[in-house]
């Protein structure tokens, strides 16, 4: 079953960068551009991980962290932050809403993969035939396997 | 909990990198109303990048170090106040967070070159503009060419700039490169207590190379390089603003 992983960041270039990451491993990528669409395609979806930014425009993600963790039935899905907030207070606040584990951009593909492997076990796809080449991540908040 | 210790924890455990101590170190003293000019002079005079820095600040007219009117760092401090020296401690973090994201995301050493050494932006142009306010109220501004906006987001998105058509994807690019570089320096400014919040983004074409400063507040220049991509940063800052 492939692991399903909901990426919540304003920016394009960012849930791209996460895609191209994701590629090689048997999952599925789940986009939102805000914490509200974030919190909708959380409950739609019951991701196995969420990697949330910080600053967002109509919601931002310490509000959607924090609803997540008041949401009886999203508050176990393990959050990754994805963020260039690295600032104290902002980090003590977040870790104490409850947090897997803390990512400031600029990051290396690399350090992402490890990060999200130590929260769900990311399995590299089979080798498929040329012609059912492997997906890239899926666009806009609708998953597909 | 002590929050220091809280954070020290999560920092090691979280395996952040550490924060340019001589630029939270300078937050700290602008942050503190009553700030002993002497001491931040002390920690201006020990980094010789960032009396350098200072002095540049301080002579926006001059073409090179012979024609500085203002020599020393006290002198600059007292001509030009606390902005001045906000502005080369938001500067540090924010230069790294970029030449950072250049090594990471593009994987390319990015210099931080001598404003006079660039060369001259001209016509139609990308600028990325992000505000802040509260305790610090400011503004950055992020200058490329086409050519260059182009090859860094076909860099990070890791195309070759004939694949990339879409102008939104290299607007959006340039956007985050402006957010990271902000994030990293907001951070710095709330962790010495001067807390502020960012605006979002705007990034569009433009053919406007002002950068109105703000009144009272500092205004570095700063220019970088790395290969045929060549970017501006301006950042304007003014302390002590109470929203």
């Amino acid at each position: 079953m492939p692991k399903k992983i909901l990426s919540v960041d304003d920016s394009r270039t960012i849930r791209l960068i996460v895609g191209r990451a994701l590629r090689p491993y048997d999952c599925v990528l789940c986009e939102a551009s805000n914490g509200e669409e974030g919190l909708a395609v959380a409950a739609r979806e019951k991701p196995d991980l969420i990697l949330l930014d910080v600053t967002m425009p109509v919601m931002d993600g310490v509000t959607m962290l924090t609803k997540l963790k008041e949401d009886a039935e999203l508050k176990a899905i393990p959050v990754i932050m994805l963020t260039a907030e690295s600032g104290r207070d902002n980090v003590i606040n977040i870790a104490r809403l409850g947090v897997r584990d803390y990512l400031v951009k600029p990051f290396k593909e690399d350090q992402l993969l490890e990060k999200i492997g130590r929260s769900v076990p990311l399995q590299k796809k089979e080798a498929a035939p040329a012609a059912a080449s492997a997906p890239g991540p899926v666009a806009a908040a609708a998953p597909t396997a | 909990m002590p929050d220091g210790a809280d954070y020290k924890e999560l920092s090691r455990r979280y395996g952040f990198a550490p924060k340019p101590e001589s630029a939270s170190r300078l937050t700290l003293l602008v942050s503190r109303q009553d700030s002993d000019l002497e001491e931040i002079t002390k920690v201006i005079d020990k980094d010789p990048a960032l009396r350098k820095r200072l002095l540049r600040v301080a002579n926006p007219d001059a073409e090179n170090e012979a024609e500085y009117a203002i020599e020393t760092v006290e002198e600059a401090l007292m001509r030009n106040g606390m902005g001045c020296v906000l502005v080369l401690a938001m500067s540090t973090p924010l230069a790294q967070a970029l030449t950072k994201s250049f090594l990471t995301m593009l994987s390319l050493k990015l210099e931080n070159i001598d404003r006079n050494e660039a060369e001259p932006l001209e016509g139609e142009h990308l600028l990325g503009t992000i505000g802040f306010s509260g305790k610090v109220e400011g503004r950055v501004y992020l200058r490329m060419n086409l050519n260059s906006a182009r090859a860094i987001a076909a860099g990070i998105l890791g195309m070759s700039p004939g694949e990339l058509t879409d102008t939104n994807e290299i607007r959006d690019a340039a956007g985050e490169l402006l957010n990271i570089m902000t994030g990293n320096f907001k951070s710095n400014l709330c962790d010495a207590g001067l807390d502020c919040r960012l605006q979002t983004p705007e990034v569009k074409l433009s053919s406007d190379f002002r950068t109105p400063s703000v009144p009272g507040g500092g205004l570095e220049h700063l220019a970088f390089r790395a290969g045929n991509i060549q970017l501006s940063v301006d950042v304007t800052a003014n302390p002590w603003i109470e929203n």
